[in-house]
């Protein structure tokens, strides 16, 4: 009982901090500048038609900004590439100091860039591995931030704070999976939810026949308080007296 | 100072217990149902992948297009119905459910097209392999039923199957947005109790469950500390210890 007494504690903790922090503030997304950059045609001087004769077999061609140089981008066998819309230049993969670049483009404080790592196997937790290669750019503020910069189309695929670490942490305790964090549907959870729930429902008795219905008799209970009812994760056992 | 715990445990007991009831209860039901079955999804295919209509360098030329539609931020492809449009973002969300613009163009013949209630309908019935057949169509431009947190205008196609299965095309680009049937809006009325968010807004950042988990943390610090104290003096025996 003591056991699941915990467990409604780290429930009560986590749920707390799920809930007083605003998602969209632990997703990070005040760490961006949505840029509305607009495309300037005029940029676009190395022809499609070219690209199309040099790279025949390229696929799902499109255009957009890297930081403000317009680019295309397009994939050949689900390897994507990058080139500069102005005179055909290969971009992809970025190098680290165009990583740098981009982060800082879309970085919405003015903190410092402490380093920038290209991962290229083994993503850590928070980078999912269709990302891959990535380069992680660190910055020097508050929350320990971080962009990924994918090195193959220099966008931003996403983004991470300590307050985001901390809630995957508190999500993983909230379901009790300690393993993975992903699967709610876990045994461990089941049982103790079980146990949990009987446990809810024995406080609410006692709720009731403690609270709420010497509150509504006119009776004097003045031994009420003194009663000390047991506490809801306590169940009755045979060692009382 | 253990008067206080009990106090303080006893009136956080009265405010918040049933509702604690709810949260334990609820998410037992989120530890025992079918997580497939939950996305709503039974009733869904995958696009068919066909043999391109035209080879990609054939159509209309990018340049052409962001000549006409120079108030584009990123020109991207889509595939509505196995043809091919070119996707002008003409105003971008940090996501895809945040406000998003766009424009589509036909890629072969350059025509400007907008998701109107046929080719919504058609896009849902392609993504479609249910016994139903499409009964109504809905445009909801906000508070999109089944998807509160999608913000743009969205098309509701509504199958009669067995599983009262909704299709939803957002309205501006042509995207699937999801499929939602009674399974998963089983699960949405639970994640609606979990998460107090009677307003249906997707969220569980709203003021009334956090005032309910201001109240839980002192339930269950005080808990703690009191069965701690019993424990201590005595495993449970000796509960009127004053």
């Amino acid at each position: 009982m003591l056991f699941i007494g915990a467990q409604f504690v780290i429930w009560s903790v986590t749920g707390a901090y799920m809930v007083f922090f605003d998602i969209d503030y632990i997703h990070g997304d005040s760490l961006i500048v949505n840029h509305q950059t607009k495309i300037k045609p005029d940029n676009l001087t190395y022809p499609t038609q070219a690209l199309f004769q040099q790279y025949p077999q390229a696929e799902n061609l499109s255009v957009g900004m890297l930081v403000n140089r317009e680019v295309y981008r397009f994939n050949i066998d689900k390897q994507a590439f990058m080139l500069d819309a102005s005179n055909g230049k290969l971009l992809s993969p970025i190098d680290e100091q165009s990583a740098i670049a981009v982060a800082k483009h879309f970085y919405a404080d003015d903190g410092e860039v402490i380093n920038a790592e290209l991962i290229i196997e083994n993503p850590p937790f928070e980078l999912s591995s269709r990302h891959l290669p990535t380069w992680r750019v660190n910055f020097d503020n508050f929350g320990s931030p971080a962009l990924y910069i994918s090195a193959t189309n220099g966008k931003v695929v996403t983004k991470r704070h300590e307050f985001w670490r901390i809630f995957d942490w508190m999500f993983r305790f909230h379901v009790m999976d300690y393993d993975d964090g992903g699967n709610v549907s876990n045994w461990f959870l089941f049982i103790i939810a079980l146990l949990a729930l009987f446990a809810a429902f024995s406080g609410l008795v006692l709720t009731y026949y403690k609270m709420i219905k010497p509150m509504f008799s006119k009776r004097k209970n003045s031994d009420f308080d003194n009663q000390s009812p047991q506490p809801k994760m306590n169940v009755p056992t045979g060692d009382q007296p | 100072m253990m008067f206080w715990v009990r106090k303080i445990h006893k009136w956080a007991s009265l405010l918040i217990g049933l509702q604690l009831f709810i949260w334990v209860f609820s998410g037992l039901v989120f530890n025992v149902i079918d997580h497939k079955k939950a996305r709503g999804n039974a009733y869904r295919q995958a696009p068919t992948v066909s043999e391109h209509l035209i080879a990609e360098k054939d159509l209309l030329p990018v340049e052409t297009i962001l000549k006409a539609y120079p108030e584009t931020i990123e020109l991207t492809q889509t595939k509505l119905l196995e043809k091919p449009y070119y996707l002008l973002t003409q105003e971008q969300g940090l996501y895809r459910h945040f406000t998003n613009r766009f424009l589509l163009v036909n890629a072969i013949t350059g025509e400007l097209t907008k998701v109107d209630e046929k080719l919504a309908l058609n896009i849902a019935k392609a993504s479609y392999i249910g016994p139903g057949d499409a009964t109504s169509t809905n445009l909801f431009i906000t508070n999109i039923p089944d998807y509160p947190k999608q913000k743009n205008p969205t098309w509701q196609i509504n199958f009669n199957d067995d599983l009262e299965t909704s299709v939803y095309i957002e309205q501006g680009s042509g995207r699937i947005v999801g499929h939602s049937n009674s399974d998963k809006r089983f699960a949405g009325f639970f994640f609606m109790l979990h998460f107090m968010d009677y307003g249906d807004e997707g969220s569980f950042n709203n003021i009334q469950i956090m005032l309910f988990a201001f109240v839980t943390l002192w339930l269950a610090l005080s808990g703690l500390i009191w069965t701690i104290h019993m424990l201590r003096n005595g495993k449970y025996r000796l509960k009127t210890s004053r």
